[in-house]
């Protein structure tokens, strides 16, 4: 909403000139001004001057030197190249030297062009910052002013001061400006008078009345409780005066014509929307407000043909619909330039058949935006008279007598009871409930006192006026008076707080999951809950339960069944910006077909992680991430977050998740539960999903995990006696698996042994093809003594004969 | 050392014994100062004292002394033996300082090398940082987490939580749907739909998770993060909820951050304000600020919304709200993120690059 500061203070003339302060006062009280503009800014300087003479450029064609009278200050020629300078004796718009026009960024100053002097310029409203439009300079008529008038003076609405304010959409009442003053003059406390009723300055005297012209129905009085209607005859359709053009400018509302102006400007003052039909473009010298039949047709002012819904409110004559109600008029009834006789509407519509309608056809006008937030229904009676007074004066029209108001529906006024104690326990402060009774008055309200009691029990009946639909209730009143009252006098005070348990297990979940995924070197990705299907399928994931219906793009437009592809995405996007080493997580939720009564999804937060480029190495060669990578880090992950190791079951060839790597993928179990997977992703989807480069991936169901329980911590005792420690390697066939040595090593080292762990593989030149050689280290260790060498050398010595037998096995050193 | 020949008289066997403890005596330091490590010297101490050592060999030479004589040469003995043994543990202290003085004085670390990481430390994404310490803040005021749905039914996301029907302030969260009455949902209020629904007050909860609104530009992004703490409890006031957020800008922002609520607009509250922070960035030295481009040179920040929660929501919930009161206050965590990182685009939070991610 734009509003004028010089038109609010012409109803609140004590408003004080300082528009930074008003701004404050306003956004602290709940209408929080966005932004200020200053229209018409620079242009004090420039004055009405009359044309004298006028000769062309002695050498550049298309250039006249303009000799233009300034009154007192006497005679001054200009260079001007524009079109439409009028002959003498026409006024124009002079900007004097050392003029500053912020519109176009310009400074007047003396200069020559091919050797003539000018001493100033004649300006286009478009120069002046005043409208978007026109071409040349503004002409004013002969006599408009004594030549040397200040623009300013002459045409006040010229210079304004503009706030934009961004009303939240409980505040209609402000979007006009007698509510906006209204607002204002409670704030400050101090008076306000909204305008007196104009009499028109013509009006019919041979006894006609508007329901002569026009006969209105209501038919649907539930969506148009009241349709006032007022007729103008003899009206001469045309520009509007400079002062009103400026004043619609100044708001953001581009002139039409006197008689379409006339409506804005009623508009803007009242809040109210109103709209002019041509009276002679009726048929049958009627108007019928009801519901559109089925498949009618509307051509809307905009032009475009509209096919009409059961549930759409119109405005029709005897022929059929004339205007969307409270949206937008139509082009067969439109005010034309050679209008005659003219029908001006002021209705009240319901605000939810208005918004329904104006989201049907994608429309949101100046019209809908008010009656969707709901406007005054008390006012229709003035703000028409207004709109008839001001088309008399401006399009020299005569007022016929008699406005037709109709009612479809009586509408009650809302009385609210306050309560002083109620007030004050909600606000938290002690307020004085006179005084408080006093704000709401200022706004409006018509308080009536109930009997008089102790004040505690003090109580009020407040009768709510017509202009704030948004008041219901009693707390309603008890916001409007802290609102104006101001938070800041509200102290600040620790309430006791009675705590609840927790209802919070995915919450508690993911932060667990964060925090060991930290630990274990990867870092956060937070990437959307939505994606393409398309991507779920390359991934073989679960077709999506969840589809969006509205969704912004195709790319955006199911819930993901798999945190994988956001993440892959980001591997694809880091590599494209060559960040090569990525280790990445999230923790999120994914939305699986429902059980629920209500169809709601599931929603099970899961775990994900992927790994690409290389491995840190300290001060070695880096090597490239493989899948033990993603095994040691699902590892050390399930151990942090469930103080569990799980067991890696391998899954290759076709048993393998369909997404994984055909050379093999691990399936995470505890307890013969699975609870996740990690592998190489399988090529072809790197290539389908565009991430670049071979990845490994893991997968871990949290809310699984987090059922089967965090192992309880037991201390075990720390070992008095030392250790022995015995390196053992074998060289074994490359295609026996590691595992299997390790757990025969295990087997055959017997109780002795505390730890077995395989610490070098090794495959080439010394060892023989098709052979690697698997390096061992044993730790032998007894809790009750300390072993001797020769048991240990024994208990190895096990170990090498019977691995050694087992796997074929070549013992080295 | 061995008698050969006739056998020598006592006297000589004596002056020979006298003699070869002179002898020893005057080798032995020399002996043990050639020795350079422990294992030399503990050889060399063996050689002269140890079992089959030369002053043992020497010892066993006694029987053939005359009796007189005995006395005399095992006091000499003895004495030698002292003296080896305290030169013996001179010796060996020496070594062990020379060694130590060896070890200290080695060339130094190179700490200019990288440090090693065993295994390198991730990075929590900040909108995690800043979610899990808003939390934090709020348990220790007592609140309590509170998880809901994302994909929730109309009536939480709006009905309950008295959004007129066909009224212009569900254009304030244009919504995804995925059925006629199921949506993302639009803010973590759907939350306090929930638990108003499901349990009678006293109850104070923080609600945190994300929200979807059909937006998509620099400070908006389709889904985003909200956090929500509710209290409903009798006797529950403004005052209360100033008193909450005053606790919640000084733990977040640090002692002393002015809070200022405006009057403001949101369905499911009544009175509804918006809740500003003394900027942040412009604060001088004297707590004044002095304004900048952050806080548009008003010297404020918006950082969220809150209210008493509307008599409607208690009703539809389930609650009397003449005997319950509460408050609800919402805030966007990208919003928070933003202002304490300096983050320009809130889209950065969702492209995830490692290079901004390794920031925080
Ligand atoms: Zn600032």
């Amino acid at each position: 909403m734009k509003a004028s500061y010089q038109w609010l203070r012409s109803f609140v003339p004590q408003i004080p000139d300082d528009p930074s302060a008003f701004a404050a006062r306003i956004t602290s009280a709940g209408l929080e001004v966005e932004g200020v503009h200053f229209y018409g800014a620079g242009i004090d300087p420039c004055e009405i001057v009359t044309v004298v003479s006028m000769r062309p450029h002695p050498s550049k064609s298309g250039l006249r030197l303009v000799t233009v009278d300034r009154g007192a200050a006497g005679t001054l020629e200009v260079i001007c190249g524009a079109p439409n300078v009028p002959d003498p004796g026409g006024m124009v718009v002079l900007a004097p030297l050392g003029t500053t026009l912020p519109a176009k960024g310009m400074t007047i100053e003396r200069r020559a062009i091919a050797g003539v002097m000018s001493e100033g310029m004649l300006c286009s409203e478009s120069e002046l910052g005043l409208t978007e439009e026109g071409e040349g300079i503004l002409v004013l008529p002969p006599g408009f002013a004594k030549p040397g008038t200040r623009f300013i003076d002459a045409v006040p609405t010229a210079k304004d001061v503009i706030f934009e304010i961004g009303l939240t959409p409980n505040r209609a009442d402000c979007l006009g400006h007698l509510g906006l003053a209204r607002e204002a003059a409670a704030l400050y406390g101090i008076p306000w008078q909204p305008p007196a009723p104009e009499a028109p300055v013509r009006f019919a005297t041979n006894g006609s009345k508007a329901a002569d012209f026009i006969k209105v129905t209501i038919e649907d009085g539930e969506r148009c409780p009241h349709y006032a209607a007022a007729v103008l005859t003899d009206v001469t359709n045309g520009p509007s005066p400079l002062a009103l053009r400026y004043r619609l400018a100044s708001l953001g509302v581009r002139s039409i014509s006197n008689l379409v102006d006339v409506t804005n400007l009623v508009m803007l003052e009242y809040g109210h929307p109103m709209h002019a039909f041509d009276l002679d473009r009726l048929q049958g010298a009627q108007i019928v407000v009801r519901r559109a039949k089925a498949g009618e047709k509307l051509k809307t002012l905009d032009g475009v043909d509209r096919t009409l819904d059961v549930d759409d409110l119109v405005i029709c004559d005897g022929n059929g619909p004339l205007a969307l109600a409270g949206v937008m008029g139509g082009g067969d009834s439109e005010i034309t330039a050679s209008t005659k006789r003219v029908l001006l509407e002021c209705a009240f519509f319901d605000s939810r058949t208005v918004r329904r309608s104006a989201r049907r056809h994608g429309l949101h006008t100046e019209s809908s935006h008010r009656f969707e937030r709901g406007v005054d229904h008390g006012d229709t009676a003035d703000a028409l008279a207004h709109a008839v007074a001001l088309t008399a004066r401006l399009a020299d029209g005569i007022a016929i007598p008699g406005i037709v108001v109709t009612v479809g529906r009586a509408l009650e006024r809302t009385a609210v009871t306050l309560r002083a104690a109620r007030m004050n326990a909600l606000l938290g402060i002690d307020l004085h409930f006179e005084e408080s009774l006093g704000t709401l008055r200022r706004l409006g309200f018509e308080v009536r006192i109930h009997e008089k009691s102790a004040a505690a029990t003090s109580s009020a009946e407040c009768l709510v006026p017509t202009h704030r639909p948004d008041v219901a209730r009693e707390v309603d009143l008890i916001e409007e008076i802290g609102r104006v009252h101001g938070y800041d006098a509200i102290p600040a005070k620790l309430p006791p707080i009675r705590a609840s348990r927790e209802v919070g297990d995915k919450e508690e979940s993911a932060q667990k999951a964060r925090a060991a995924a930290v630990a274990v070197g990867l870092s956060e990705a937070v990437t959307l809950s939505f994606l393409a299907p398309k991507v779920l399928a390359a991934i073989g994931a679960p077709p999506p339960a969840v589809v969006l219906r509205n969704p912004l793009t195709e790319t955006q437009s199911v819930m993901r069944t798999s945190l994988l592809p956001g993440l892959l995405d980001v591997v694809g996007r880091a590599r494209r910006h060559g960040e090569r080493d990525v280790r990445v997580f999230t923790v999120g939720r994914i939305f699986l077909g429902g059980s629920e009564p209500s169809g709601l999804p599931n929603e099970p937060v899961v775990f994900a992680a992927v790994l690409a480029g290389d491995r840190a190495a300290y001060l070695t060669k880096a090597q490239p991430i493989d899948v033990w990578d993603a095994k040691g880090a699902a590892i050390a992950f399930v151990e942090r977050f469930a103080r569990r190791t799980p067991d890696v079951r391998a899954l290759a060839g076709s048993a393998r998740p369909a997404h994984l790597h055909p050379r093999g993928a691990g399936v995470l179990e505890i307890a013969g539960t699975p609870i996740g997977t990690f592998g190489m992703l399988h090529p072809d989807v790197v290539d389908a999903l565009d991430v670049g480069g071979p990845v490994v991936v893991l997968e871990i169901e949290l809310e699984l995990l987090a059922k089967l329980g965090v192992a309880a911590t037991q201390y075990v005792p720390i070992p008095r006696f030392p250790p022995s420690t015995r390196d053992i390697a074998f060289v074994v066939h490359d295609d026996v698996a590691v595992g299997d040595v390790a757990s025969a090593v295990r087997t055959a080292a017997g109780a002795l042994a505390e730890r077995v762990e395989i610490f070098d593989r090794f495959v080439g030149d010394p060892v023989p093809a098709s052979h690697a050689n698997l390096a061992f280290r044993i730790v032998y260790r007894a809790l009750d003594r300390t072993l001797t060498d020769a048991e240990v050398d024994a208990q190895n010595e096990r170990v090498k004969q019977e691995v050694g037998a087992r796997f074929g096995a070549t013992i080295r050193a | 050392m061995s008698a050969q020949g006739p056998s020598p008289t006592s006297t000589e066997i004596h002056a020979g014994i006298e003699q070869a403890l002179a002898a020893m005596r005057t080798r032995f330091p020399d002996r043990f100062a050639a020795a350079t490590t422990e294992q030399l010297l503990r050889d060399e101490n063996a050689k002269i004292l140890g079992k089959k050592g030369e002053l043992t060999s020497i010892l066993s030479q006694m029987g053939k002394v005359p009796a007189d004589a005995r006395k005399a040469i095992g006091e000499s003995v003895n004495a030698l033996r002292r003296e080896v043994e305290a030169a013996f543990e001179e010796a060996l202290k020496a070594l062990f300082q020379a060694k130590r003085k060896a070890e200290l004085e080695a060339r130094p670390f190179d700490l200019t090398l990288p440090g090693r990481v065993p295994a390198q430390l991730g990075h929590r994404h900040p909108l995690s940082i800043v979610r899990e310490e808003v939390i934090s803040i709020f348990r220790g005021m007592g609140f309590a987490v509170h998880d809901g749905p994302e994909v929730e039914l109309e009536e939480n996301n709006f009905t309950k939580l008295g959004f007129p029907p066909d009224h212009p302030a569900v254009d304030m969260q244009d919504s995804f749907w995925t059925t006629s009455n199921h949506l993302l949902r639009t803010h973590t209020s759907n939350i306090q739909a929930r638990a108003m629904s499901s349990r009678t007050p006293p109850m104070a909860f923080i609600a945190p998770g994300a929200v979807y609104r059909r937006d998509d530009d620099v400070t908006h992004s389709p889904m985003f993060h909200q956090l929500e703490a509710f209290l409903v409890d009798e006797n529950v006031s403004m005052a209360h909820l100033k008193g909450v957020l005053a606790e919640f800008a000084e733990r977040l922002y640090g002692p002393g951050t002015p809070v200022r609520l405006r009057p403001s607009y949101f369905p499911f509250v009544e009175p509804g304000a918006e809740v500003d922070i003394g900027c942040v960035f412009c604060k001088q030295p004297d707590g004044t600020r002095v304004g900048c481009n952050l806080c548009k040179h008003t010297g404020w920040i918006e950082i969220l919304g809150c209210g008493m929660i509307h008599p409607v929501v208690f009703e539809a919930c389930g609650i009397d709200p003449e005997k319950f009161t509460g408050f609800a206050l919402g805030m966007g965590i990208e919003r928070i993120a933003m202002l304490r990182y300096g983050v320009p685009d809130i889209r950065l939070f969702f492209e995830n690059d490692p290079r901004f991610l390794s920031q925080f």
